[in-house]
């Protein structure tokens, strides 16, 4: 069987190396073709490619959203002022850019729980999250997400309580949003670095919990 | 036309791509006000997913005046307007089956919503 | 448009199944696609509407077979061919002469 027959090669192999198989070696030579064209006609840098690549595979990614979230638990003004004008906010901390100028976060409580998915597309707040995970942009997630959350949750080994109420975001404007997960219980006088390391960034879509203290610090669902 | 220089890049890329417009259009509705989602199937793009076409909400916040998308892709112009978060509630949208205690928020722009 | 890109609501696609570690890309192809996307984005022919209406406008079929950045090259090729920056030829000429010096085996890029 050919990589021509996988009805969903996004979720059912979300690796999609391109070794090995017919459609990704010859992605990677269309690919190599368009650039040498575009560079040809000279509508694009190879060396600007190349620092997008670098910026955004090894600068920005959702280290910066945990830095927004432990200083929001920190720091009660911030807090305030992030859920009153995110974009301000999140800017305070030298986060902005590209798709995420237009921040909205919202927190989760004893009673509410927030998830976000972009059922349109892939719209997702890079300048807090990086690039969004493979998930994040496929089917099962963006249909899913707006009509079964706790199904969703549960996939994500994520058990709420019967009587929190679920509220999805779904970002079809340029509005981007951010989830502010609640601070774990016994993390009263970590810094706000350690409390950083607690938050992950499924957190921060909503779709997990951060990190309980004394966790295993494994980096799922922290992304690179 | 630019093209984008490895020496631009961290400065653009951080300057970000807002569409948010400065033009004083008032908003149609009031936080708090009912709407309902106009049942458009355009043959061209539109950021109005067809899961709430015709469903009830509620007006929850207003995120501002921004480019419209439908006329914006066809190069048809920015016409702005107001963009609000709408609030639907899982039942509206998905019958009674589904549960009492979840909401559906979806941004969507005056020109996709009538009075309800 | 009522396009295969409106899944909100949509059975059948199956469970989620998230990537432990998962990289930002998982090929270099995929690096070069996304930084072309964003870079043409800046040159200006087209704005981040008529950028998502070009992916949107896919075959319904390929555009749920394709991975995400397939389709950010089908759209990327699809706006520079409809603004005449580029040409369908053009790009035919460029993959004949990739296959030329690359053979497809050898592309370890992954």
């Amino acid at each position: 069987m050919s990589d021509h027959d996988h009805p969903h090669p996004e979720h059912s192999d979300p690796g999609h190396s391109d070794s090995g198989h017919d459609i990704p070696s010859e992605l990677a030579l269309r690919v190599k073709a368009l650039e040498s064209l575009l560079v040809e006609k000279g509508l694009v840098d190879p060396a600007a490619l190349d620092a997008l690549i670098d910026m955004y595979e090894h600068k920005v990614g959702p280290r910066n959203g945990a830095r927004v979230v432990a200083r929001a638990w920190c720091d009660p003004a911030y807090r305030q002022r992030l859920l009153a004008d995110g974009s301000a906010a999140i800017a305070e901390l030298g986060f902005t850019g590209r798709q995420g100028a237009d921040m909205v976060v919202v927190e989760n409580t004893d009673t509410v729980h927030n998830m976000v998915v972009c059922t349109l597309c892939s719209c997702y707040p890079w300048p807090v999250l990086g690039l969004p995970p493979v998930w994040y942009k496929s089917a099962p997630y963006r249909a899913r997400a707006v009509r079964d959350p706790r199904g969703v949750l549960r996939e994500f080994g994520v058990e709420l309580p019967e009587d929190v109420e679920i509220r999805v975001w779904d970002s079809t404007a340029e509005v981007r949003y951010l989830v502010l997960p609640q601070r774990p219980p016994g993390t009263e006088g970590m810094s706000e670095d350690e409390l950083a390391d607690l938050v992950t960034r499924d957190s921060m879509i909503g779709v997990g919990l951060p990190r309980a203290p004394g966790a295993k610090s494994t980096s799922a669902g922290t992304g690179p | 036309m630019p093209v984008l220089k490895a020496v631009d890049v961290e400065a653009t890329l951080r300057k970000g791509d807002s569409a948010r417009l400065a033009d004083p259009v008032a908003p149609r509705f009031e936080v708090g006000a009912r709407v309902v989602v106009r049942n458009l199937n355009p043959p061209g793009h539109t950021r109005a997913p067809r899961y709430i076409r015709l469903k009830r909400g509620v007006i929850e916040r207003d995120h501002g005046v921004f480019i419209f998308p439908d006329t914006n892709a066809a190069d048809q112009g920015a016409k702005p307007q107001h963009v609000y978060s709408v609030r639907f509630d899982a039942r509206e949208v998905w019958g009674d089956d589904a549960p009492s205690n979840a909401a559906i928020y979806v941004d969507l722009w005056d020109d996709y919503l009538d009075p309800a | 448009m009522n396009g295969a890109h409106d899944l909100g609501g949509m059975d059948g696609f199956g469970p989620i199944a998230p990537e432990e570690n998962e990289p930002v890309f998982h090929a270099e192809w995929e690096r070069r696609v996304f930084a072309m996307t964003v870079a043409m984005g800046f040159y200006g022919a087209w704005n981040i509407d008529m950028s998502r209406h070009a992916r949107e406008r896919m075959d319904p079929a390929e555009y749920l077979r394709a991975s995400y950045y397939e389709k950010w090259l089908h759209g990327l090729e699809t706006l520079l061919v409809e603004r005449g920056l580029v040409t369908r030829e053009e790009i035919a000429a460029h993959r004949r002469a990739v296959a030329e010096t690359t053979t497809a085996a050898a592309d370890g890029d992954g």
